[in-house]
């Protein structure tokens, strides 16, 4: 058993060096096949990296009246926080609303001396609550104004927000759904593409596989070497998409960066590098042993 | 020994084997004649299962060949020894390996491969050639290359089909008196030809076959006679 593996493997090396051409030209179109996967992970991480930096912008703040006390607010914030849906609250002060307020205007001379004017600080506590999914902000605001601390409070941006809240969860939606579809119709492409190239490979070799059958090797002994040379070329083929791309996702991250600044492809792809890597080359083994098991069914038929 | 019992195969209401009864005993020579059409190349493929008889029993050493089960044709095939018209050698393989392949199918150590390799390219005279691939040798280096492919796990029995068609006469000379060697050491051949100088060369047993029928048996001295 062990001699016939070791030979499945020396065999399906030597078919694979022999037809140095076709090797070539098979590898060169996993290769691509594999672009396209690797293509298809940056474009995802693209797209769920827009699709969170537009959520990430939306939140809503409750506005407190001025009698209500920090204690009181904070109570609200703890009651929030107990909330599944909440995944952020900050408590933003009169004090730090004001600071805040000051810096942002630090430069507006007229603001400045009108608050150096009015002496006491006009801006009100709020709470700034940012929800997991942007269609939660309605259970959210309704939990505030159902609390009993509801008279504690001015007002909730929300409903002047709620139609760009709807239409960046609409949008960042349509973003997923449509990526996801286009790269399936992408991933089948190039699948088909990949087995139809080893289907003609071997197809190639249907007269070789013919004199084996003839003089009496097994069906095995037939199909290894085949499936060995077809996980080569996924090896192969996987580690020259992964060398091509790696400059490319170089070279293009700065500018995506500027467009989507929360997303940076590179640290995204080096931080999943080794699942990157496993993905690819085993895909590519996978598409090249599932393909030539396939392909040579029907030779060993009879 | 090869035995058939009332064979018959037929191939969409054109019956290439009519009736067949034949037996050949150990160490015999057989060859068969006829015209194109006759049943000699189908009367082959049914010994090597690869056509299966319409009906009828063949007996191959004991192996019951019409009731074989698709997984156990390549045991039967590795019993017999095939040497064709057009050599089908491997072509990317060396002459080597082409041999060696014979014997890795048995399951055969690489120590046992490298030893009995070199001997039987002795002994069809192609030992300086062991390395070189198909397309560098010619035809009767090839139909060497595959006598010596078919010989090399000392089969009981050798097929040659028509195995002299593509070579010239100093070839077609060589070929045959290697078969007659091979004969000699006792494997049972059962030889196709259309070559009346090989068939009289040989001068066994020659059967003469017609419309898928064995018209004529000539046991002993045998001559190309149709």
């Amino acid at each position: 058993m062990k001699d016939s593996t070791k030979r499945i493997i020396k065999s399906g090396w030597t078919n694979f060096r022999r037809n140095s051409w076709l090797s070539f030209g098979t590898t060169g179109v996993m290769t691509l096949s594999l672009l396209v996967l690797i293509g298809l992970i940056a474009s995802n991480a693209s797209l769920q990296g827009i699709s969170s930096s537009l959520k990430e912008k939306v939140d809503v703040s409750a506005y407190f009246k001025f009698e209500a006390t920090e204690d009181q607010i904070l109570e609200i914030k703890s009651q929030l926080e107990l909330m599944s849906q909440v995944k952020t609250i900050a408590y933003i002060s009169e004090e730090q609303a004001l600071a805040i307020f000051k810096e942002r205007h630090k430069s507006d001379e007229l603001i400045q001396s009108a608050l150096d004017e009015l002496g006491n600080n006009p801006l009100q506590a709020s709470l700034s609550i940012k929800a997991k999914d942007p269609n939660q902000y309605v259970d959210i605001v309704n939990f505030l104004e159902g609390t009993e601390f509801n008279g504690l409070i001015e007002k909730v941006n929300y409903y002047e927000n709620e139609k760009v809240i709807s239409k960046i969860d609409s949008l960042s939606k349509g973003l997923n759904t449509g990526g996801a579809l286009i790269a399936l119709i992408l991933a089948i492409i190039s699948i088909l593409i990949a087995f139809n190239t080893i289907r003609l490979t071997i197809y190639s070799q249907r007269q070789e596989i013919e004199i084996m059958r003839l003089v009496g090797a097994s069906n095995w002994q037939i199909q290894g070497p085949y499936i060995m040379e077809g996980s080569i070329y996924g090896i192969i083929a996987g580690l020259i998409s992964l060398a091509i791309s790696y400059p490319i996702i170089l070279l293009v991250s700065p500018k995506i960066h500027t467009l989507v600044p929360d997303l940076n492809l590179f640290n995204y792809f080096v931080s999943y590098i080794g699942q990157i890597i496993g993905l690819v080359i085993i895909s590519g083994i996978a598409l090249g042993i599932i393909s030539s098991i396939i392909a040579i069914r029907r030779y060993l038929k009879k | 020994m090869i035995f058939f019992e009332n064979v018959s195969k037929t191939y969409d209401n054109c019956k290439a084997l009519d009736e067949v009864n034949l037996e050949i005993k150990d160490g015999e020579f057989v060859s068969i004649i006829g015209s194109s059409g006759a049943g000699k190349s189908t009367l082959l493929k049914i010994l090597t299962r690869e056509e299966k008889p319409t009906s009828g029993k063949i007996l191959v050493d004991e192996i019951d060949v019409a009731e074989l089960k698709e997984n156990e044709i390549p045991y039967l095939r590795r019993k017999i020894g095939t040497v064709f018209q057009d050599f089908k050698l491997l072509a990317n393989k060396t002459a080597f390996e082409n041999i060696a392949f014979a014997l890795e199918v048995l399951g055969v150590s690489e120590p046992d491969i490298a030893k009995d390799v070199p001997r039987v390219l002795k002994i069809v005279g192609l030992e300086d050639k062991a390395f070189n691939f198909p397309q560098q040798l010619s035809a009767g280096e090839k139909q060497r290359i595959a006598i010596a492919r078919a010989l090399i796990h000392r089969p009981k029995i050798l097929l040659a089909d028509e195995p002299t068609g593509n070579l010239d006469l100093l070839n077609t000379y060589e070929i045959t008196k290697l078969l007659v060697k091979i004969n000699e050491f006792g494997t049972t051949i059962v030889l196709t030809s259309h070559n009346r100088e090989v068939v009289n060369a040989i001068g066994k047993r020659v059967l003469t076959m017609e419309k898928g029928k064995i018209t004529k048996d000539q046991q002993e001295k045998g001559r190309y006679i149709i």
